[in-house]
């Protein structure tokens, strides 16, 4: 495993780390985004036969990424779950209990549609559409930044939502995608944490930085 | 045995035909023996010659001599007759055909259709009382077997019938119509249950008779056993043989080359065909109507708009005719193409099959029709009485494809025709089909294993791959124990069967083998539909930019809704959509005549040598093969003694490659013609750099692969890297230092020796089987695709095909629809059978390499091939023409 990458933004170290997260060093904070929890459950239940390892594997990424850093607080920008209640959420319940200390906000997405109770069990903090630390803003979609007060507007924000993946052209008509960490002026977009999702392609402009996951590693376009 | 001639069936159908003037051709009344005997079998015959009726009549024949007294007052008697015919189109014609029959026999069976257009109401009134006769697509016959209840339909069954089962055949329908009739047989009831009711008919008797009709391919025997494999295995070896009946048609076709006026030396694809469109307009004029064959939908596009520019008179009677345009209008120009008020029909292989169109006098094949079987069956299409000769023009895209006319005759003159290698075990289908029985009635593994191994496909299939696939529909395979709520097959009391009602509908939406791209729809803006585009085409597109679909410039607006919204355009240029797919690689029978009609060429033309010639003989002694004499004639001198002349003999008989002669004297003079029993490369440079040019005639895909494999193998002697391109002849690696080739160590670089292990070292099979996993995932039920018209509803159970990929093959690497994916990778995208037989024929020939001086004529296309990625098609056309002047200057 590649060691974290140092990306400072507003004078705040973030590390970016080729397990799909960023740790804000300051704040002792884990930064994630589109976990999706209980995807594969939610396929097997259906009666589509996905290899529930890939659920399993993602916890385990998280876990040793907590451990890693040794945080304080987990902040996720939004789908921690996938879809309605299944059982392997149940897994994910164990395993808070085994991280009682740790603070978890979630910041609403789309997928983030369990009760009210279930996020009490699992002592999640679930803020409605956006959680502000300024100069940083924490929101699910980056088309909700349109809807911030003018205050707000210059805050420089952490989203996920879009599982952004950068295309690769390589020899041949061969063009590989691999996931990414986009990093604009005013915003950054955070990959999906959990392997079991696609990839939408972005297109950086001349002054963004991508960091590409290929593999365990990150590629700095 | 019951003599045919003398029973009251025979007399009836007789007697009936003698009214319309017709008398019954041998190989019906061949037929029609085999079926009063009880056998099964195939018809071979081409399309619009009575196969249906060979059949159809036959069925009845054996039901009126069974009830002679009552055979015209007995009705809803159940199915009698199942007729399973590859497409839905074909269906109502073959439906009108055996009502008349019934009608005018006055009897009181009833002719039913069951497919994607049958209605509900229509579908219940099956269900209650089955049609005597029911016409129906794999699809829906699988559809059938996933009803509760389903023997029940077949109980009475006397007869199966498979028509088109050379186009089934070798695809993943096919499978699906081997795994129906096994089901079908299985349902038969056992002898004991019979006897109860007081039947005496022996056992052999009581399965369903298997007949398939088939065109002409060159593994008809096989055809026949995988179609009745389930009866061969429920009677045992021993049991009856099959029948095969040949229509002795003796079809004449005649094969007409339209030669450009001049032969370009350095032909190259692409420009060549369009410029001689020209030569079309006589014979569209001139014949009623013309049916115009181009290989891909989009040069089909641009032949449209070029025989309207051509020739604006013939707007309005001419019409374009292909997969992607609306079901509507392609009717529309089927039903116009009946009446015979079309002149031409530019189309595609959307027009290889189905009923025949009587008004048809010509046929023209534009470029390469990649096979033989494909060439005699699209000839097929004009001249209809069976006396008739068959003519079909062909017309190259590049003046060496004038060589392939040529094999093409000698093809036909020597009846080789290509085969169709059935399936073997396609997890997919079986997946599918094992979802289809637990919908049903359920299914209990042992007996229906046996089932299932009792056809073709499956025969193979071992006990461990058998408890494999049952682990994986009822566990759902990796899974977290208590975490897990998979649901699919339940068992209860040893019957495996799917219960929830949710999971049933969504495999009953699911059934069938045909996957698509996705598409998208294409709609004016105003409303009005034109047909259908791939959506990654689309997403290429921005607002304002004009392309051809349906023969018309439409310029793209936005999307909406799934649908491409457009608006005609008077724009002068277009883009030409390139559908993917649909890119045939030359056949292993046309690649055959290919080398064995350049053999002839070789012969009759032997130049001078250059000085840097090496001819290399094969080290291995035993079995080296000579090319067979009756390619060679015997009045002809070899003589290579004066310098630059060129001895002609009368041996070049076809006018296609007498015109050609220029192109093969410069071919000879720079380098070589390969005789049958070689193999030529040419080692060139230019300021591109160092080219090895292999020309193996074994079609794209073998080229592909092996351009890959012999890269690596070379690169193990000298590190060293590759650009490829490749055509159907023919074969390029280009590096940028010299390529260490030579007498050598040529045959050791094409042994088949290791094979397997270079190929997985030298292709990137993990990319090859992501794209194959996408069909597989589809029909294997890992993708839903969601309920028409209620995507958005199902959108948590999305998963794009290439993801499940990569899931799989990390946490479930041995899957066994993974693994299929890697073998149909090598089946069929790598041909390693036929990479394998071309190795071990190399090794048996002459390697002959040259190092001319220049480009020669067959490598010059290969070389166009691989600009064309990186440049527009005008730039093309002008670096072409550049290199063409320095050539010949």
């Amino acid at each position: 495993m590649q060691n974290p990458i140092l990306y400072t933004l507003h004078h705040n170290s973030f590390w970016v780390s080729p397990e799909r997260c960023l740790f804000w060093e300051e704040e002792n904070t884990l930064i994630v985004a589109d976990l999706h929890l209980g995807k594969s459950g939610h396929f097997r239940k259906a009666g589509i036969a996905v290899p529930q390892g890939i659920y399993k594997a993602d916890l385990q990424r998280l876990m040793a990424q907590l451990y890693l850093f040794k945080v304080d607080r987990l902040i996720i920008v939004g789908d921690l779950t996938h879809s309605t209640e299944n059982k392997e959420l149940d897994l994910f319940i164990r395993w808070r209990k085994d991280f009682s200390l740790l603070h978890i906000d979630l910041v609403t997405g789309n997928h983030d549609i369990l009760q009210d109770s279930w996020y009490e069990e699992a002592d999640i903090k679930r803020l409605e559409w956006k959680l502000v630390i300024p100069p940083f803003i924490f929101l699910h979609d980056l088309k909700s930044k349109k809807k911030l007060a003018v205050n707000e507007m210059d805050l420089y924000a952490f989203t996920g939502h879009l599982h952004p993946g950068i295309s690769i052209k390589g020899s041949g008509k061969q063009s590989l995608r691999f996931p990414c960490f986009y990093f604009a002026k005013e915003y950054c977009v955070l990959p999906a944490f959990s392997r079991f999702t696609g990839t939408y392609i972005v297109d950086p402009e001349k002054d963004d930085t991508v960091f590409a996951i290929v593999e365990d590693r990150l590629v700095k376009l | 045995m019951q003599l045919l001639e003398g029973t009251q069936g025979f007399n009836i159908i007789k007697q009936w035909l003698l009214q319309k003037n017709r008398e019954p051709f041998t190989f019906q009344s061949g037929t029609w023996q085999h079926i009063i005997n009880g056998e099964s079998g195939l018809v071979n015959a081409p399309t619009g010659c009575g196969k249906t009726f060979s059949v159809f009549l036959g069925a009845l024949i054996d039901f009126i001599n069974k009830h002679p007294d009552d055979y015209q007052i007995q009705k809803k008697i159940g199915l009698k007759l199942l007729w399973i015919t590859p497409l839905r189109a074909l269906a109502k014609d073959i439906g009108r055909a055996m009502e008349e029959v019934i009608g005018e026999l006055g009897m009181g069976w009833k002719i039913g259709i069951r497919n994607g257009d049958t209605d509900i109401a229509e579908r219940n009134r099956q269900k209650k009382q089955m049609p005597e006769v029911l016409i129906i697509t794999p699809e829906s016959l699988h559809l059938l077997l996933a009803q509760k209840g389903h023997a029940e339909f077949f109980r009475s069954l006397h007869l199966i019938a498979v028509d088109e089962w050379h186009e089934l055949l070798g695809t993943k329908r096919g499978v699906q119509v081997e795994l129906a009739i096994s089901r079908i047989v299985g349902l038969t009831p056992q002898p004991p249950l019979l006897a109860e009711r007081g039947s005496c008919i022996s056992e052999s008797r009581m399965y369903p008779m298997v007949w398939g009709i088939s065109a002409t391919i060159g593994n008809l025997e096989e055809a026949t056993s995988v179609l009745i494999a389930p009866l061969s295995a429920r009677r045992g070896v021993g049991g009856e043989a099959s029948q095969i009946v040949k229509a002795d048609m003796n079809k004449q076709i005649e094969v007409e080359s339209i030669l450009p006026d001049e032969i370009e030396k350095y032909p190259w694809a692409g420009h060549l065909g369009i410029k001689l469109a020209y030569k079309l307009i006589p014979i569209i004029l001139e014949s009623k109507t013309t049916l115009i064959f181009i290989n891909t939908r989009g040069m089909s596009e641009t032949w449209y708009q070029t025989l309207l520019n051509v020739c604006p008179e013939l707007a309005g009677s001419i019409a374009l005719h292909h997969g992607s345009i609306d079901m509507e209008l392609r009717t529309w120009i089927e039903e116009n193409l009946h009446k015979g008020t079309l002149k031409a029909v530019v189309c595609t292989s959307s027009l290889d099959l189905g009923v025949d169109f009587r008004p048809v006098e010509t046929v023209i094949q534009v470029g390469s029709p990649k096979g033989v079987a494909r060439f005699l069956q699209r000839a097929g299409r004009s001249g209809h009485s069976h006396d008739a000769i068959s003519k079909i023009w062909f017309l190259p895209t590049h003046s060496l494809e004038l060589v392939e006319a040529a094999a093409l005759k000698n093809a036909m003159a020597q009846d080789v025709v290509e085969s169709r290698q059935p399936m073997m075990l396609c997890y997919d289908v079986l997946l599918q089909y094992l979802n289809t029985l637990a919908i049903s009635d359920g299914f209990v593994p042992e007996s229906t294993y046996d089932e299932i191994v009792s056809t073709h496909c499956y025969k193979d299939l071992s006990q461990e791959e058998w408890r494999m696939i049952l682990y994986f529909i009822t566990q759902g395979g990796q899974a977290l124990q208590q975490y897990d709520e998979f649901r699919k097959i339940e068992i209860e009391d040893g019957i495996y069967r799917i219960t929830s009602r949710k999971v049933a509908m969504r495999h009953r939406m699911h059934i069938g083998t045909i996957v698509s791209d996705t598409m998208m729809k294409v709609k004016f803006m105003t409303g009005g539909y034109i047909g259908v585009i791939e959506e990654y085409f689309i997403s290429r597109l921005e607002p304002g930019d004009v392309f051809t679909l349906a023969g018309r410039h439409l310029e793209f607006v936005m999307i909406k809704d799934m649908t491409a919204l457009v608006r005609k355009s008077n724009a002068k240029k277009s883009i030409v959509p390139s559908w993917q797919g649909g890119r045939m690689p030359l056949s292993a029978n046309l690649g055959k005549m290919l080398r064995a009609t350049l053999d002839s060429v070789s012969q009759s033309a032997v130049g001078s040598r250059q000085s840097t010639v090496s001819i290399v003989t094969p080290s291995v002694a035993e079995g080296r093969q000579s090319a067979p004499d009756s390619y060679r004639d015997g009045s002809q001198q070899i003589i290579g003694s004066s310098p630059l002349t060129i001895h002609h003999s009368p041996l070049t008989k076809h006018p296609e490659l007498e015109i050609l002669r220029p192109l093969f004297d410069l071919q000879e003079e720079l380098s070589h013609v390969p005789k049958e029993n070689e193999l030529l490369i040419e080692q060139i440079e230019t300021k591109d750099g160092f080219h090895l040019f292999v020309y193996p005639f074994e079609g794209r895909l073998v080229h592909e692969a092996m351009a890959a494999i012999l890269a690596f193998r070379i690169s193990r002697i000298h590190p060293i890297t590759f650009s490829f391109a490749m055509n159907d002849y023919g074969f390029e690696l280009l590096s940028d230092q010299p390529i260490p080739v030579d007498d050598t160590n040529v045959y050791e670089l094409f042994t088949p020796d290791d094979l397997l292990n270079d190929i997985q070292r030298s292709v990137n099979s993990t990319e090859m089987a992501r794209r194959k996993f996408r069909d597989i995932a589809v029909i294997g039920g890992l993708i839903f695709q969601g309920f028409p018209g209620e995507q958005k509803k199902a959108r948590h159970l999305q998963a794009s095909a290439s993801l499940l990929f990569n899931v799989f093959s990390e946490y479930d690497p041995h899957n066994v629809l993974l693994r299929q994916a890697y073998q149909e990778v090598l089946d069929q995208q790598m041909e390693e059978v036929r990479l394998r037989d071309m190795l071990n024929r190399i090794q048996h020939s002459n390697i002959v390499i040259r190092f001319p001086q220049q480009l020669t004529p067959f490598c010059f296309p290969i070389k166009v091939d691989s600009m064309r990625e990186d440049l527009s098609s005008e730039k093309l056309e002008d670096r072409v023409r550049k290199m063409q002047k320095q050539l010949v200057e």
